[in-house]
């Protein structure tokens, strides 16, 4: 905002830009001013409109971030008077030095790797065919579309509080596997209970809660795709299954990077849907990594374990920007 | 995206290939569409089949609850859903979670609405940066700035209180908010804004009564896609109250679930309370919903 005393480098930046070029040379100095008066009083303004967004992301958003980083090279347990720089311990604590958090937090990254494989895989999966299924539909299309919202619009705490009702040993699931005379797969310790089936019963669930909005997006991308397109597409003798697997699929290979990558995200950072149903339990077989971060923040009581959060946190970070680098890469190759 | 019938891209062959024969042809057309009508049906089971246990049990009594096995209750009561609304302090809890939710609304609406006029409408040195720096926020993981956030909470003073839920809150949903407010500004046509200024209008006057009422439908879709996942918050609302008075619905619901013998019919009317506002905010407000969530993901 240094621009008020000085006029003439002003009025050359207006008229580069295209803004009113002719007058302001015809007109003489001042309309200049004038211009210049205008310019003022927008920026000023401009920063008026931005200043309660910006102090409150100054405050919430770079204090907290700049102050993680910083306790993430601290040793600290959130009550004592100073902090202990420890440097880059933390980072080797947790990656491979330290015997009592690394191998904890490797079988942790196994579990987390295992759901960013699967909950992106099952959900294109489920959410491609089902899109054309719905999209094919002539009656009922909205109100299905409603009924297969709903596990978005009840995700929460209260509907996975419910999956854990039917989970248990003697709740739904394994009454209908037995009503279905497939008794035999039900399980007798519960669905969460078995270390076994504990993560893919995990996995399953949020793959669930994924569905709806790649759903939609996949449904708002067949309706973009030209009828003529298809049209020729079945001329050529293509029937339902090549046209949708041959010319479908590849118009919505935009859509598919983008459900992908938001799973990704969500996979590599989630742990709500973790924390509420199984705590990483059965004996740490659902721990994931934003669920050890947490329990290292949070759950650790006087234990100095606040630096180690802090860094795993950072490692997350670090992780989930590569996952964007490299999904910008391909989307840019796709286009 | 509206709700007109949308055109079916599956082949509706208006001619057979073989040209006759349309008997077994039309009896395999109508076959599949039968499968295809048998398996949105399954999916929708599945959407809604936890959510239909949950109503179940809410209107279970305590004994029948733990009998399980049948969905529809043999003996129906409302007498769960009252003791959990009186007794087990769900109506406190309610109120709070109401309060709570609509501060972070206005808030959301107030800030980046005045923000996103901003980026999409005024010219000001440090824009683009600016805004670039709310989209970065986006990539910082939840778990990250959330202990940062109860620490400087705490030496604030305003653990625990709701202004303290509120305020993280508000930033949280700050990238989503700006994107959208943003793009929706940046519809309005700009021989709006001048003729307004011709006649000497203001800039906060232009803000209010031109552009505002002009991108109402991206008001609400904020208002909705911020008021859900806040009713919702659990994370940071579970590591900052610490006094059941001030505890929110999702609160609630871990309080019953963690005693020792979960009475799951209790829980499942917890529940149900917790779901229902959102479920009708939903219903009654879907379009916006729908154009909210496409609009967020494709910017």
């Amino acid at each position: 905002m240094s621009t008020v005393p000085r006029p003439a480098p002003a009025r050359t930046a207006a008229a580069g830009r295209g803004e009113t070029p002719r007058p302001a040379r015809a007109a003489g100095p001042g309309t200049g001013r004038r211009v210049l008066r205008r310019r003022t009083y927008e920026a000023v303004s401009g920063y008026l409109f931005v200043a309660p967004a910006v102090i409150l992301f100054a405050v919430m958003g770079l204090y907290t971030v700049g102050y993680g980083f910083l306790l993430s090279f601290a040793r600290w347990n959130g009550f004592a008077p100073h902090w202990d720089w420890v440097g880059l311990q933390n980072y080797k604590d947790l990656l491979w030095q330290n015997p009592a958090y690394a191998p904890r937090l490797h079988h942790a990254a196994m579990h987390t790797l295992y759901v960013m494989i699967a909950v992106p895989l099952l959900t294109v999966l489920v959410s491609f065919p089902l899109a054309v299924l719905l999209n094919s539909a002539r009656r009922m299309q909205g109100l299905l579309r409603s009924v297969y919202f709903v596990p978005y619009v009840t995700s929460g705490v209260a509907v996975f509080f419910a999956w854990q009702y039917i989970l248990q040993p003697d709740g739904a699931v394994n009454t209908v596997l037995g009503s279905l005379g497939m008794g035999s797969l039900s399980q007798p310790q519960g669905w969460l209970g078995n270390p076994a089936t504990a993560l893919p019963t995990m996995i399953v669930v949020t793959v669930w809660g994924a569905v709806p909005v790649a759903m939609l997006l996949y449904l708002t991308g067949l309706q973009s795709i030209d009828r003529s397109v298809l049209e020729a597409s079945q001329l050529d003798g293509a029937g339902w299954w090549r046209t949708n697997v041959s010319v479908v699929w590849p118009l919505v290979r935009p859509i598919t990077s983008i459900v992908v990558l938001l799973n990704l995200r969500d996979s590599l950072q989630g742990f709500q849907t973790f924390l509420v149903m199984t705590n990483g339990g059965p004996g740490d077989h659902t721990n994931v990594l934003g669920l050890e971060a947490y329990r290292l923040a949070f759950l650790m009581d006087l234990a100095p374990t606040l630096g180690l959060a802090s860094a795993l946190g950072w490692l997350l970070f670090a992780a989930a920007l590569v996952i964007a680098l490299i999904n910008l890469r391909v989307m840019r190759s796709a286009t | 995206m509206t709700t007109t019938p949308l055109t079916p891209i599956t082949s509706r062959p208006h001619r057979t290939p073989a040209g006759g024969g349309a008997g077994p042809a039309r009896a395999r057309r109508i076959s599949a569409r039968v499968l295809v009508g048998l398996l949105l049906a399954l999916y929708g089971v599945i959407s809604v089949y936890p959510f239909l246990w949950m109503v179940s049990a809410a209107f279970k009594n305590q004994f029948e609850v733990v009998r399980g096995g049948h969905l529809v209750p043999h003996h129906p009561t409302f007498a769960t859903l009252s003791q959990t609304w009186n007794q087990l302090h769900f109506f406190r809890y309610f109120v709070n979670s109401l309060e709570v939710t609509l501060l972070t609304v206005v808030l959301t609406l107030v800030v980046y609405a005045a923000a996103g006029y901003a980026f999409a409408v005024l010219d000001f040195p440090g824009r683009g940066l600016l805004q670039k720096m709310f989209v970065a926020l986006l990539f910082v993981p939840g778990v990250t700035v959330m202990l940062p956030i109860v620490l400087l909470e705490d030496k604030m003073g305003i653990l625990g209180t709701h202004m303290g839920l509120v305020l993280p809150f508000v930033n949280g949903g700050a990238p989503l908010s700006v994107l959208l407010m943003t793009g929706a500004f940046a519809t309005v046509p700009k021989e709006l804004r001048e003729s307004a200024r011709v006649d000497g209008a203001g800039e906060f006057h232009i803000f209010t009564r031109i552009y505002l009422p002009l991108t109402r439908p991206a008001l609400i879709t904020v208002a909705l896609i911020t008021a859900i996942p806040t009713w919702n918050e659990y994370l940071l609302t579970r590591v900052s109250l610490n006094s059941e008075s001030t505890y929110t619905l999702p609160l609630g619901l871990q309080t019953l679930a963690s005693e020792n013998v979960p009475h799951y019919n209790d829980l499942m009317a917890g529940a149900l309370i917790v779901v229902i506002p959102v479920v009708v905010l939903f219903l009654s407000l879907q379009r916006y919903f729908v154009n909210g969530l496409v609009g967020a993901v494709k910017g």
